[in-house]
Protein backbone atom coordinates (compact mmCIF):
# COMPACT_ATOMS: atom_id res chain seq x y z
CA UNK A 1 0.00 0.00 0.00
CA UNK A 2 0.92 3.65 -0.71
CA UNK A 3 2.22 5.62 2.01
CA UNK A 4 0.89 8.87 -0.56
CA UNK A 5 -2.67 7.24 0.51
CA UNK A 6 -2.59 7.07 4.25
CA UNK A 7 -1.02 11.19 4.42
CA UNK A 8 -3.95 12.72 3.42
CA UNK A 9 -5.98 11.04 6.51
CA UNK A 10 -3.35 12.22 8.97
CA UNK A 11 -3.43 15.78 7.83
CA UNK A 12 -7.10 15.33 7.81
CA UNK A 13 -7.17 13.83 10.97
CA UNK A 14 -5.52 16.49 13.03
CA UNK A 15 -7.07 19.38 10.89
CA UNK A 16 -10.43 18.10 11.90
CA UNK A 17 -9.83 17.49 15.45
CA UNK A 18 -7.91 21.02 15.74
CA UNK A 19 -11.03 22.38 14.20
CA UNK A 20 -13.53 20.58 16.13
CA UNK A 21 -12.05 20.94 20.41
CA UNK A 22 -9.24 23.27 19.35
CA UNK A 23 -6.28 20.49 20.32
CA UNK A 24 -3.71 19.94 18.19
CA UNK A 25 -3.14 16.10 18.59
CA UNK A 26 0.48 14.24 18.43
CA UNK A 27 1.50 12.12 15.76
CA UNK A 28 2.76 8.66 16.59
CA UNK A 29 5.34 6.23 14.66
CA UNK A 30 3.78 4.62 11.46
CA UNK A 31 3.22 0.77 11.54
CA UNK A 32 2.23 -2.36 9.32
CA UNK A 33 -0.38 -4.77 9.45
CA UNK A 34 -0.75 -7.62 6.80
CA UNK A 35 -4.30 -7.48 7.06
CA UNK A 36 -6.84 -5.08 8.66
CA UNK A 37 -7.11 -6.13 12.64
CA UNK A 38 -8.05 -3.75 15.53
CA UNK A 39 -8.18 -4.79 19.21
CA UNK A 40 -9.45 -1.00 20.14
CA UNK A 41 -13.06 -1.41 21.97
CA UNK A 42 -14.72 1.13 19.75
CA UNK A 43 -13.78 1.68 15.96
CA UNK A 44 -15.35 3.43 13.73
CA UNK A 45 -14.94 2.00 9.91
CA UNK A 46 -15.44 4.14 7.09
CA UNK A 47 -15.53 2.56 3.43
CA UNK A 48 -13.40 4.63 0.49
CA UNK A 49 -14.79 3.69 -2.88
CA UNK A 50 -13.54 5.54 -6.40
CA UNK A 51 -10.18 5.57 -7.72
CA UNK A 52 -9.22 4.56 -4.23
CA UNK A 53 -10.89 1.70 -2.38
CA UNK A 54 -10.94 0.19 1.02
CA UNK A 55 -11.47 0.91 4.40
CA UNK A 56 -10.02 3.57 7.23
CA UNK A 57 -10.76 2.31 10.50
CA UNK A 58 -10.57 4.80 13.59
CA UNK A 59 -10.00 2.80 17.11
CA UNK A 60 -9.63 4.10 20.15
CA UNK A 61 -10.22 2.85 23.70
CA UNK A 62 -13.98 3.47 25.16
CA UNK A 63 -12.67 5.83 27.63
CA UNK A 64 -11.23 8.00 25.35
CA UNK A 65 -14.30 7.63 22.94
CA UNK A 66 -16.08 8.89 25.94
CA UNK A 67 -13.97 11.56 26.33
CA UNK A 68 -13.55 13.11 22.80
CA UNK A 69 -17.94 12.86 22.57
CA UNK A 70 -17.98 15.04 25.67
CA UNK A 71 -15.19 17.70 24.25
CA UNK A 72 -16.83 17.37 20.69
CA UNK A 73 -20.68 17.77 22.90
CA UNK A 74 -18.66 21.14 24.65
CA UNK A 75 -17.87 19.95 27.75
CA UNK A 76 -21.07 17.99 27.97
CA UNK A 77 -20.53 15.30 30.72
CA UNK A 78 -20.37 11.82 28.84
CA UNK A 79 -20.46 8.97 32.04
CA UNK A 80 -21.74 6.31 29.08
CA UNK A 81 -21.50 5.39 25.72
CA UNK A 82 -24.78 6.28 24.83
CA UNK A 83 -26.19 7.07 21.42
CA UNK A 84 -25.81 10.63 21.03
CA UNK A 85 -21.70 9.93 22.38
CA UNK A 86 -21.73 6.98 19.55
CA UNK A 87 -23.22 9.14 17.20
CA UNK A 88 -20.66 12.12 17.68
CA UNK A 89 -17.59 9.30 17.46
CA UNK A 90 -19.46 7.99 14.33
CA UNK A 91 -19.56 11.96 12.91
CA UNK A 92 -15.78 12.28 14.00
CA UNK A 93 -15.14 9.39 11.51
CA UNK A 94 -17.08 10.66 9.01
CA UNK A 95 -15.36 14.52 9.33
CA UNK A 96 -12.02 13.12 9.14
CA UNK A 97 -12.97 10.49 6.02
CA UNK A 98 -14.72 13.61 3.85
CA UNK A 99 -12.11 15.77 4.33
CA UNK A 100 -9.12 13.32 4.02
CA UNK A 101 -10.99 12.31 0.52
CA UNK A 102 -10.68 16.31 -0.09
CA UNK A 103 -7.25 16.19 0.28
CA UNK A 104 -7.06 12.80 -2.22
CA UNK A 105 -8.76 14.78 -4.69
CA UNK A 106 -6.01 17.13 -4.79
CA UNK A 107 -3.63 14.66 -6.02
CA UNK A 108 -5.98 13.62 -8.48
CA UNK A 109 -7.58 10.76 -6.80
CA UNK A 110 -11.78 10.91 -6.77
CA UNK A 111 -13.11 9.00 -4.45
CA UNK A 112 -16.51 9.09 -2.29
CA UNK A 113 -16.97 7.67 1.07
CA UNK A 114 -19.79 5.30 2.76
CA UNK A 115 -21.39 6.18 6.11
CA UNK A 116 -19.72 5.24 9.05
CA UNK A 117 -20.58 2.02 11.01
CA UNK A 118 -19.42 1.48 14.59
CA UNK A 119 -18.10 -1.65 15.99
CA UNK A 120 -17.73 -2.51 20.00
CA UNK A 121 -15.36 -4.86 21.47
CA UNK A 122 -11.76 -5.51 20.99
CA UNK A 123 -9.88 -8.08 19.09
CA UNK A 124 -12.02 -7.00 16.10
CA UNK A 125 -10.64 -8.81 12.22
CA UNK A 126 -12.09 -6.87 9.73
CA UNK A 127 -11.38 -8.58 6.12
CA UNK A 128 -13.29 -7.78 3.69
CA UNK A 129 -10.44 -7.20 1.33
CA UNK A 130 -6.57 -8.51 1.83
CA UNK A 131 -5.43 -5.09 1.89
CA UNK A 132 -2.47 -4.81 4.40
CA UNK A 133 -2.99 -1.80 6.75
CA UNK A 134 -1.04 1.07 7.72
CA UNK A 135 -1.10 2.31 11.06
CA UNK A 136 -1.08 5.85 13.00
CA UNK A 137 -1.57 6.76 16.28
CA UNK A 138 -2.76 10.31 16.82
CA UNK A 139 -2.56 11.72 20.78
CA UNK A 140 -4.81 13.83 21.87
CA UNK A 141 -4.39 15.78 25.09
CA UNK A 142 -6.52 14.84 27.80
CA UNK A 143 -8.52 12.74 25.71
CA UNK A 144 -6.17 9.76 24.89
CA UNK A 145 -4.76 8.17 21.54
CA UNK A 146 -6.83 7.34 18.45
CA UNK A 147 -5.80 4.83 15.64
CA UNK A 148 -5.68 5.25 12.23
CA UNK A 149 -5.93 2.21 10.55
CA UNK A 150 -5.48 2.53 6.51
CA UNK A 151 -6.31 0.06 4.00
CA UNK A 152 -6.96 1.37 0.08
CA UNK A 153 -5.81 0.17 -3.00
CA UNK A 154 -5.98 1.43 -6.44
CA UNK A 155 -8.93 0.19 -8.17
CA UNK A 156 -8.14 -2.43 -10.75
CA UNK A 157 -9.22 -0.41 -13.90
CA UNK A 158 -7.68 2.54 -12.76
CA UNK A 159 -4.05 0.74 -12.18
CA UNK A 160 -4.50 -0.70 -15.14
CA UNK A 161 -5.04 2.52 -16.87
CA UNK A 162 -2.24 3.97 -15.55
CA UNK B 1 -42.00 35.04 13.27
CA UNK B 2 -39.37 32.94 13.45
CA UNK B 3 -37.71 31.61 10.40
CA UNK B 4 -38.20 27.88 10.00
CA UNK B 5 -35.48 25.26 9.25
CA UNK B 6 -35.36 21.36 8.36
CA UNK B 7 -32.18 19.81 9.04
CA UNK B 8 -31.34 16.95 7.27
CA UNK B 9 -28.44 14.65 8.52
CA UNK B 10 -27.54 10.82 9.13
CA UNK B 11 -25.88 11.45 12.52
CA UNK B 12 -27.69 12.25 15.80
CA UNK B 13 -24.88 14.62 16.94
CA UNK B 14 -25.10 16.51 14.07
CA UNK B 15 -28.47 17.53 14.35
CA UNK B 16 -28.58 18.07 17.85
CA UNK B 17 -25.57 20.78 17.27
CA UNK B 18 -27.02 22.41 14.44
CA UNK B 19 -30.40 22.71 16.08
CA UNK B 20 -28.52 23.97 19.62
CA UNK B 21 -26.89 26.77 17.09
CA UNK B 22 -30.10 27.52 15.03
CA UNK B 23 -32.41 27.71 18.13
CA UNK B 24 -30.23 29.83 20.18
CA UNK B 25 -30.03 31.93 17.50
CA UNK B 26 -33.80 32.44 16.96
CA UNK B 27 -33.97 30.02 14.55
CA UNK B 28 -37.43 27.36 14.32
CA UNK B 29 -36.08 23.79 13.75
CA UNK B 30 -39.74 22.74 11.98
CA UNK B 31 -38.37 19.21 11.52
CA UNK B 32 -35.13 16.68 12.02
CA UNK B 33 -34.41 14.27 8.49
CA UNK B 34 -32.70 10.98 9.04
CA UNK B 35 -31.72 10.27 5.57
CA UNK B 36 -32.44 11.62 2.42
CA UNK B 37 -35.59 10.22 1.63
CA UNK B 38 -36.84 11.91 4.97
CA UNK B 39 -35.91 15.57 3.77
CA UNK B 40 -37.94 15.22 0.61
CA UNK B 41 -41.05 13.78 2.26
CA UNK B 42 -40.33 16.45 5.64
CA UNK B 43 -40.20 19.40 3.09
CA UNK B 44 -43.22 18.83 1.32
CA UNK B 45 -45.25 18.72 4.39
CA UNK B 46 -43.45 21.41 6.47
CA UNK B 47 -42.70 23.56 3.62
CA UNK B 48 -39.54 25.72 5.84
CA UNK B 49 -37.63 28.55 4.43
CA UNK B 50 -34.05 26.60 4.49
CA UNK B 51 -33.03 22.94 4.87
CA UNK B 52 -29.49 22.17 5.86
CA UNK B 53 -28.42 18.92 3.95
CA UNK B 54 -25.87 16.55 4.57
CA UNK B 55 -24.63 14.70 1.42
CA UNK B 56 -23.20 11.00 2.57
CA UNK B 57 -26.07 9.49 4.11
CA UNK B 58 -27.99 6.10 3.98
CA UNK B 59 -30.99 5.29 1.84
CA UNK B 60 -30.89 8.66 -0.13
CA UNK B 61 -27.91 11.02 -0.27
CA UNK B 62 -28.22 14.71 0.05
CA UNK B 63 -27.37 15.38 -3.88
CA UNK B 64 -30.10 13.62 -4.50
CA UNK B 65 -32.29 15.04 -2.06
CA UNK B 66 -31.45 18.62 -3.19
CA UNK B 67 -32.26 17.91 -6.59
CA UNK B 68 -35.80 16.08 -5.36
CA UNK B 69 -36.90 18.83 -3.66
CA UNK B 70 -35.83 21.34 -6.33
CA UNK B 71 -37.74 19.58 -8.70
CA UNK B 72 -40.77 20.07 -6.39
CA UNK B 73 -39.99 23.44 -5.29
CA UNK B 74 -37.64 25.38 -7.11
CA UNK B 75 -37.78 28.67 -5.15
CA UNK B 76 -36.66 25.85 -2.19
CA UNK B 77 -33.54 27.88 0.16
CA UNK B 78 -30.75 24.64 0.45
CA UNK B 79 -27.77 24.71 2.12
CA UNK B 80 -25.04 21.47 2.10
CA UNK B 81 -23.70 20.73 5.30
CA UNK B 82 -21.03 17.66 4.73
CA UNK B 83 -18.11 16.73 5.37
CA UNK B 84 -17.08 16.06 1.81
CA UNK B 85 -15.38 19.13 0.15
CA UNK B 86 -13.70 18.77 -2.78
CA UNK B 87 -14.30 20.55 -5.96
CA UNK B 88 -16.85 18.39 -7.70
CA UNK B 89 -18.98 17.63 -5.12
CA UNK B 90 -19.45 22.03 -4.18
CA UNK B 91 -19.88 21.89 -7.82
CA UNK B 92 -22.30 19.80 -8.24
CA UNK B 93 -24.30 20.66 -5.53
CA UNK B 94 -24.27 24.08 -6.74
CA UNK B 95 -25.31 23.80 -9.76
CA UNK B 96 -28.25 21.41 -9.02
CA UNK B 97 -29.34 24.34 -6.96
CA UNK B 98 -27.81 24.59 -3.92
CA UNK B 99 -27.66 28.23 -2.29
CA UNK B 100 -24.32 27.29 0.02
CA UNK B 101 -21.95 24.58 0.98
CA UNK B 102 -20.77 24.04 4.07
CA UNK B 103 -17.60 21.84 4.88
CA UNK B 104 -17.99 20.15 8.27
CA UNK B 105 -16.46 20.68 10.69
CA UNK B 106 -17.74 24.52 10.89
CA UNK B 107 -17.81 27.17 13.78
CA UNK B 108 -21.13 27.82 14.39
CA UNK B 109 -20.51 31.87 12.91
CA UNK B 110 -20.32 29.72 9.49
CA UNK B 111 -23.35 28.44 9.69
CA UNK B 112 -25.31 31.80 11.69
CA UNK B 113 -23.67 33.41 8.56
CA UNK B 114 -25.35 31.46 5.40
CA UNK B 115 -28.59 31.05 7.08
CA UNK B 116 -28.55 34.63 7.95
CA UNK B 117 -27.71 36.03 4.46
CA UNK B 118 -30.20 34.20 2.70
CA UNK B 119 -32.58 34.42 5.10
CA UNK B 120 -32.27 38.49 5.47
CA UNK B 121 -35.05 38.72 2.45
Amino acid sequence: MKVEYVTPFVAGSVSVIQTLINSTPERGKLSARPQMFTSQQVNIVCGITGDIEGQVIYGMSLLTANRMASKMLGGQPVPQFDQLAASAIAELGNMISGNSVTLLAQQSYTCDITPPTIVKGSNVKISTLDIPALVIPLVVADVGEIEINVSLQQRKAKAEAA
Amino acid sequence: MAKRILITDDALFMRVTLKNILTQNGYEVVGEAQNGAEAVKLYSELKPDLVTMDITMPEMDGIEALKAIKASDSGATVIMCTAMGQKNMVVEAIQAGAKDFIVKPFQPDRVLEAVGKLLAA
